[in-house]
This record gives C-alpha cells, sequence and structure tokens, in this order.
C-alpha cells in the first residue's frame, strides 16, 4: 500500500514483529557497529568527523546551553563514584584518580526502533540496509520521535542554521547530503551516504558489496581503531565474528552469555528495542 | 428522563456529515485511481521511446521556460541534423551522477575546423570566450532540489549498458526519457516535470528502488 497511511501501518507492524519475534525485518544488509570503549581515548574526532562529513551545524554556546546542539554523535562521560574510604588524591572530582570514562553515543539503529512507529507522516524507517533512516524532506517536525528515544539521540533544528558556515566555510559542506533546514529532525545515519556511493562503486565494478567497503567517517577518524562498521548479515564479516566472539545475540533483550567475561554489552538491552551498536566494556585496573 | 428526550439523537447531523464524508473519501480514492490509470496506463513511450523490454515509462510533459544563455547553441542542430552523440559532449553521465557540460576545448575540438568563427556570430563569441580563456556561464536547465540524489551512472548503467538491446548509438532515446526529445528544441528547455511521480512511474514499472533513502539525501 504505497500511501500515507500504509506507511504508518507498516510502521506499526515492522515495530510489533521486532518487539515480538526479535528484529524481524526484510534486509538486505544490515549494518551494524562495534565500539570497543577500552580502545577509545576519549578524544572526540569522531564527533569531529562526524560534524565535517554530515553537514552539521556548529551553534554556539547560548544554543548549546540550551540544548540545541546538533551533535549526532557525542562523547558522554561519566565519573565512578568517589570512594570515601580511601585517600584524599583518589577521591579527587578533578583527577583522572576519580575515574572518568567515555562513551561514543549516536543513533543505535534499533531494530525494534521505538522512534518509528509514532512518526505521524512516516519520515523515519528502516531501510533495506537495516539502517534507521530520516528522510528530511518529508518530516514535518512534530518531535514524536525524539520524545521516543531511549537513547536521546536526535537532534532537532530549531533554527536555520546557515550562519555556521560563513563564507568561504559553505565550501566545505557534503553535497552527497542535504543541508538540513529549520523545523526538522535529524539523527545519525551511520553514512547512509557513503553506503550508497560504495554500493554505485561496486555496481559500476560488476561485484557485490564486501566487508571493507563501506567506512563510516567516525571509523576512519578514530585514531584508536576503536570503531567497527559492517554488515552482520555477512558471516564473514569482521563485525560479525565480534558479535559472535562476545557471544551477543540480536533479537533478544537478556543476553545469555556462556562466558560472563566477555567484554560486549548493548545499552538499555532490557528495553527490547534491539539496538545494533555493540559496545566492548572498558576494563580498569582496581 | 422523558421518552422523547430519548429518543432525540445526540448529534443531529451526523448522518448528514458521515454522507458528506463517504462522498468525500470516494472522489478521493476514485481521483487516485483515475491519476494511476493515466500514469501506468499504455504509454506512446514505448512505440517510438527506448526499446527496453516491458518498460513503461512517464509521459507527462512540462513546459519549460525558454533559459537564456551565453551562446545560443542548437540541441537540435548538433544532436539532431549532425547527429552526434549525446554521449560525445555529456560525457560525464556515464560514470558519474552528473551529466556535465562540455569544457570549452570540446567545442573547439571541432570548432577549429569546421564552421569556424567567419561568418557565424554565435561561433565568434565562443571563440572569443576561448581566446580570452574564460568559459560560457551556461545557466542550469533541468535542476533538481538538493535533497534528491541522481545519478545518472545508474540509470544509463540500466537503460543503455546493461540492455543488449541498445547500442551506444541510441542513447539519445535513453535521455529522452527523462529530457525529452532535445533534438526538438533549439537552445535546452526543461520538458519534463521531474516530479516524484514522475520518477516513481518508471520505478514502480521497472523495478527501481523503492527505498525513500534511495533517492533522498
Ligand atoms: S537509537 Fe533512537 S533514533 Fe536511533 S533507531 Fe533507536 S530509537 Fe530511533
Ligand atoms: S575517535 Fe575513537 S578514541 Fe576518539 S572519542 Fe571517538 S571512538 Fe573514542
Amino acid at each position: 500500500m504505497p500511501s500515507l497511511l500504509g506507511n504508518i501501518f507498516k510502521g506499526w507492524t515492522d515495530y510489533s514483529k521486532g518487539v515480538e519475534e526479535g528484529g524481524h525485518h526484510e534486509y538486505e544488509h544490515m549494518y551494524a557497529m562495534v565500539i570497543d570503549l577500552d580502545l577509545c581515548t576519549g578524544c572526540n574526532a569522531c564527533s569531529t568527523a562526524c560534524y565535517a562529513e554530515n553537514n552539521l551545524a556548529v551553534v554556539g554556546e547560548d544554543k548549546f546551553g540550551a540544548r540545541q546542539a546538533m551533535h549526532w554523535m557525542r562523547i558522554e562521560r561519566y565519573f565512578d563514584e568517589p570512594d570515601l574510604d580511601k585517600t584524599e588524591a583518589t577521591t579527587d572530582a578533578d583527577t583522572q584518580s576519580r575515574g572518568a570514562s567515555f562513551l561514543p553515543m549516536m543513533c543505535q539503529h534499533c531494530n525494534a526502533a521505538p522512534c518509528e512507529p509514532v512518526c505521524p507522516v512516516g519520515a523515519t524507517y528502516h531501510t533495506v540496509d537495516g539502517l534507521n533512516a530520516q528522510v528530511y524532506n518529508r518530516c514535518i517536525g512534530s518531535r514524536y520521535c525524539a520524545n521516543n528515544c531511549p537513547f536521546r539521540v536526535r537532534y532537532f533544528n530549531f533554527y536555520d542554521n546557515a550562519e555556521s558556515w560563513p563564507a568561504p566555510m559553505d565550501q566545505q559542506l557534503n553535497p552527497d547530503l542535504s543541508v538540513r533546514s529549520k523545523g526538522v529532525m535529524e539523527k545519525c545515519s551511520m553514512c547512509l551516504q557513503r553506503t550508497r556511493a560504495a554500493r554505485d562503486t561496486a555496481k559500476r565494478e560488476g561485484r557485490e558489496l564486501k566487508d571493507g567497503d563501506i567506512q563510516t567517517a567516525c571509523q576512519q577518524t578514530c585514531p584508536t581503531s576503536a570503531i567497527l562498521f559492517g554488515d552482520l548479515l555477512d558471516e564473514d564479516s569482521a563485525i560479525s565474528k565480534v558479535w559472535k566472539n562476545h557471544q551477543v545475540k540480536l533479537g533478544t533483550y537478556k543476553q545469555d552469555k556462556e562466558n560472563p567475561e566477555l567484554r560486549g554489552y548493548r545499552i538499555f538491552e532490557e528495553l527490547n528495542v534491539d539496538t545494533k551498536v555493540l559496545y566492548l566494556e572498558r576494563v580498569r585496573e582496581v | 428522563m422523558s421518552p422523547d428526550r430519548r429518543k432525540r439523537s445526540p448529534f443531529p447531523w451526523i448522518r448528514t456529515i458521515m454522507a458528506v464524508g463517504v462522498v468525500g473519501a470516494l472522489i478521493v480514492l476514485g481521483g487516485q485511481m483515475l491519476e494511476h490509470e493515466r500514469r501506468g496506463g499504455e504509454s506512446p513511450m514505448t512505440e517510438s521511446g527506448p526499446r527496453v523490454p516491458n518498460a513503461v515509462f512517464p509521459t507527462d510533459t512540462f513546459a519549460g521556460k525558454d533559459i537564456a544563455q551565453p551562446i545560443n547553441y542548437s540541441h537540435k542542430l548538433h544532436a539532431g541534423d549532425l547527429g552526434i552523440n549525446c554521449l560525445y559532449c555529456h560525457t560525464y553521465a556515464r560514470r558519474s551522477k552528473v551529466a556535465g557540460i562540455p569544457p570549452t576545448s570540446k567545442c573547439m575540438g571541432c570548432h577549429t575546423a569546421v564552421a569556424t568563427a567567419d561568418d557565424k556570430p554565435e561561433i565568434a563569441k565562443l571563440s572569443a570566450m576561448w581566446e580570452s580563456g574564460q568559459s560560457p556561464a551556461w545557466n542550469k536547465v533541468n535542476d533538481m532540489p538538493d535533497f534528491v540524489h541522481f545519478s545518472h551512472e545508474r540509470h544509463l548503467q540500466k537503460f543503455l549498458f546493461d540492455n543488449p538491446d541498445m547500442n551506444i548509438q541510441d542513447s539519445r532515446e535513453v535521455c529522452a526519457m527523462c529530457h525529452g526529445d532535445m533534438v526538438e528544441v533549439g537552445v535546452a528547455k526543461k520538458m519534463r516535470p521531474l516530479t516524484m511521480g514522475f520518477c516513481n512511474t518508471c520505478h514502480e514499472n521497472n523495478d527501481g528502488p523503492a527505498d525513500c533513502t534511495r533517492c533522498h539525501k
């Protein structure tokens, strides 16, 4: 049913099947990510690369303070609880010894994405590549999706942020995706334009897409190679192997690992949204 | 509560409103079906259009404005009377997203030998620009909005290169699907609407991708 209502019904059916049957979708690929928090140094290079690749607006301090930042990928900081039994030095809030850790957070491309069924116009949906995509020119800015996303990774254009790119900086805008205008929701697309380009290259060369053809901007930039991107439907891809090695399965809200020491975990697994970003826990010497 | 009070409907207009609603819905649905029939129906392009098996192409036309160009380049003369292949000048179409405008050197490749500047004022303009090292500032004719991803390469690959019924000399038939037959006009004009419905007619009938993000960016 190629109509507006049809899209909304499809969103709901996909969602409920995703919840009940675990990741039901008609995928050709299932692009996913692994982020090794042990390698991540919190340098923010990935976030910066994302700004450059995806035409993200730099909003400035005031709007940032008003929670109108547009970073599709952000580095979240966490600090351990101070241990009051220990000495002064280890409990000092300003030192590393208090246990700062970082977590790059972006759209988790949930298989049962809670943001999708609530969109009144079907502007966010799952592509055949297994990615949660946002169609900017369809979005009417109701912001339901952002309110239903458990990860808070959807960003709303409160302004036309054109002053973000004063001349000649507009020359560095990426022509492969649009500059979003006021009133449109946006979020990490796992560099969909690169997937598209890689697919076109593969077709030109008359072959299938292979593992490593597509690199996301954050992955390409990360100095410690903490980020890995690839196709989970491809058994032999590097990323499938990591998921398998860490015994993390899709389509479940509770992992049943043989070896609980393995570091892999998914954020908010218990919500049963079936995210496709696997984080590898940080190991710390005590 | 008195008996006649109970009889009265709480919404006296509900039947009228519902009737109007049903009639409205019928009109909308009927209109959509007619529109679908018109778009997807037998198309004259299959007669004169490109030889692609089972293909149904949109035939909507668009009366584009005359766009002034620095040089009155005639497609009718070059592609029609002289029979120059579209891909000779728009050479990037086969390997990139944009078809491109040929560099002045490509024009001069012929115009130093044939139809030189002597008595033709338009070619005199071209030679003058070539001498001064300045490019003609062509105006864009078919402009897609920024949120549309369109790749000439993919379309040529499907309809021209991967289609055994076509040979490279026939590229004009393929280009005409979206651009109209350019030999009908002199200076280029937009001749097809290039709206989403236009694209979709073809995508639905020829197994084009239906995923939003294949075309929207
Ligand atoms: S992380 Fe949020 S925005 Fe991304 S798919 Fe899940 S619910 Fe949607
Ligand atoms: S670029 Fe790599 S190391 Fe730096 S913050 Fe991002 S994931 Fe961590």
